[in-house]
């Protein structure tokens, strides 16, 4: 075996160990009834945990959660599109600043702009939720944006004027030719929108005001408890359930999008 | 079902270009006939046909598609179609269905529009294809797919856009002659733009564009006869141009006094005049040959094709400049650089005035498929 390839392996190795070693102590914690210092292992084997949750308020915070990330992704899909397409397609004269400014949600940190924007949304009189899903919509359009911007780049414009050469009309062009081929990023887009709304927990705080309890803010206040550790690990993995088959959908996607790039790469 | 094709007047200018991309460009191209639109890159010859199509709209001049203006139509209600330089096939759909696209969007079941494209499928020469992804398909062979797919949509006036200039010399050639079968068995209307001459060949007529106007318009044999103007005469290639003045219908340089048959372009005034000769059309002798009308030193040989071509600097003399003349060899024969030889000028093409002096560095005469080196500056815009 190469030297290369050895090292390849161990940094893999390596990574999966670096993102896999956070789960471990979660998926002890929630199969353990009673874990006290020092002993390596939990003393004792259960499932108290997840006992818990039907009983409790953590179905209808998922649910919450879910419902949060669906409109999040309904808001910031069609809106990152629109300026995927100007962006990938430089319909813009000056692209520079637009590109900024639909960074600066990643770029600047989120509690800032939750507060900034939570007194904005105040003052204009916005109902709380739809304004929560504004502020998440903006948190989440920078990831759309650049799934559309990456796929219209890989996307001939030339490809709707063939197809309006064909008889299409532009509404048609645009439904055959065009969306068809943008359809594994829109589902990235979505998957990615969704994530933002299902996992945040500073923007529902600050924007929601605590009336709005989703997943995350039920781990957090039940990880502030002390006692809650079995409790607050099988929460947890349950909130990352949907995350990782998201990930595992957006990878999927991605993978099948690569395939048809790799068509376009090849000599004509 | 095939229409007249007629350009009316018609002007565009890019966004920001300081000269026109198109300056009253009119053009007629009869039902059933073939038109190539030939021109270096730049010339405008791209967006003549994108005017054409409607993608981009005149500044002023109408589009005539079987009498009808056009002008007002959005491009899918022209009866055109267009093969651009890439094939475009959608990604999502098999061969079957890029073919049957046309039907599809006009309303036709999907069944009997993939009954129907399977017969245009036939046509190219791709039946068994019809399951395949168009990323499974060869470059040939996706251009073969895009032209059945632009005659399924049974279009009044057929646009091809450089469609064959990605393919390498032996596709293209197929795909030429898979064109010449179309043609005879359909007879489409059709407007194609090219750089390359001998695609240009492939039409009944070619219209020759350089810098938005239209220089000459007529069969590709007149090009390399009687070049209308010292433009299509330097991208035509193949010609020297000898400096001398016309006095009378005769043509007086250092290679001595040639008379001149007047031109369907008109013969020029008296004066300056540059006289076009063909390579193919001189005759390289001795130089003790009685007949010489000239000699001069042979510089360098260049090829074109199987034949050899003799670059003879003949000098100045009795008050005419001197000039690089070319001269094919036959072929297996070679004269040493360096030698002195005589010159026999078979028949002299017709005389062209000279508007402009030769740009320098177009001894080695500037070729369509080569021809960034077009006499004037030019628009960067295609």
């Amino acid at each position: 075996m190469r030297a290369s390839t050895v090292a390849a392996r161990l940094a893999t190795a390596a990574l999966v160990a670096w993102f896999g070693m956070p789960f471990v102590p979660l998926v002890v914690w929630a199969f353990a009834d009673r874990w006290t210092w020092p002993s390596t292992l939990p003393q004792q084997w259960g499932l108290r945990g997840w006992a818990s949750i039907g009983q409790d308020a953590m179905l209808p915070a998922l649910a919450r959660s879910a419902v949060l990330g669906a409109l999040v992704a309904a808001v910031a899909t069609p809106l990152g599109a629109l300026a995927g397409r100007a962006l990938g397609w430089r319909l813009a004269a000056h692209p520079g600043p637009p590109t900024l400014l639909l960074l600066a949600p990643v770029a600047l940190p989120p509690f800032a702009i939750a507060m900034g924007v939570d007194s904005v949304l105040l003052r204009a009189r916005i109902p709380g939720t739809l304004a929560l899903v504004l502020v998440l919509a903006v948190f989440a359009l920078p990831y759309t944006t650049a799934v559309f911007r990456s796929a219209y780049t890989g996307l001939d414009p030339e490809l709707e004027h063939q197809a309006r050469m064909l008889g299409a009309s532009a509404r048609q062009a645009f439904g055959r030719a065009t969306l068809p081929a943008l359809l594994p990023a829109a589902g990235a887009a979505v998957a990615l929108a969704f994530l933002v709304g299902w996992s945040d927990y500073i923007v529902t705080v600050v924007v929601g005001g605590g009336q709005y309890v989703t997943a995350p803010v039920l781990v957090a206040s039940a990880a502030s408890g002390p006692g809650n550790e079995p409790t607050v690990a099988a929460y947890a993995l349950l909130t990352i359930l949907p995350l990782l088959a998201a990930i595992a959908a957006v990878a999927g996607l991605t993978s099948t999008r690569r395939g048809r790039v790799r068509r376009e790469g090849e000599p004509a | 079902m095939t229409s007249s094709l007629e350009l009316r007047g018609v002007s565009y200018s890019h966004p920001g270009a300081p000269a026109r991309t198109l300056d009253a460009v009119s053009l007629q191209v009869a039902s059933g006939e073939m038109l190539a639109v030939l021109g270096p890159s730049g010339s405008g010859k791209t967006t003549l046909l994108r005017l054409t199509a409607g993608l981009v709209t005149p500044a002023e001049g109408d589009v005539f598609v079987g009498g009808r203006s056009v002008l007002a139509e959005p491009p899918e209600r022209r009866g055109l179609t267009m093969m651009f330089q890439q094939p475009h096939l959608f990604p999502h759909l098999d061969v079957l269905g890029n073919v049957a696209f046309a039907d599809v969007v006009s309303g036709v079941p999907r069944r009997a529009a993939r009954e129907r494209a399977q017969r245009f499928l036939d046509l190219v020469h791709l039946r068994d294809l019809a399951r395949r992804r168009p990323r499974e398909l060869s470059g040939g062979q996706e251009q073969r797919v895009a032209l059945a797919r632009a005659l399924a949509a049974r279009p009044e006036v057929l646009l091809l856009d450089e469609p064959f200039s990605a393919l390498d010399p032996e596709l293209r050639s197929a795909m030429h002659d898979l064109l010449l079968e179309v043609r005879a068995m359909l007879e489409p209307t059709t407007l194609i733009v090219t750089h390359d001459l001998a695609e240009a060949a492939l039409a009944d007529r070619v219209a020759v564009v350089v810098d938005g106007r239209i220089e000459q318009v007529g069969p590709v044999d007149d090009l390399y006869r009687e070049p209308a103007t010292l433009t299509v005469a330097r991208l035509v290639g193949g010609f020297t141009e000898v400096p001398g003045r016309l006095s009378g219908g005769v043509h007086s340089s250092v290679l001595g006094a040639v008379e001149v048959r007047g031109s369907r372009h008109g013969q020029p005034a008296d004066g300056p005049a540059a006289l076009l000769v063909r390579q193919e059309s001189v005759e390289v002798v001795p130089a003790a040959d009685a007949r010489t009308g000239a000699t001069g030193i042979v510089g360098r040989l260049s090829r074109s094709g199987a034949r050899l071509v003799a670059h003879v600097e003949v000098a100045a003399c009795s008050g005419h400049p001197g000039v690089t003349v070319r001269a094919e060899l036959p072929p297996g024969r070679r004269v040493a650089p360096g030698a002195r030889v005589g010159l026999l000028v078979a028949a002299a093409c017709a005389c062209v005035q000279a508007p402009t002096p030769q740009p320098a560095g177009t001894a080695g005469l500037a070729t369509f498929s080569q021809s960034s080196e077009a006499p004037s500056g030019g628009t960067s815009a295609r």
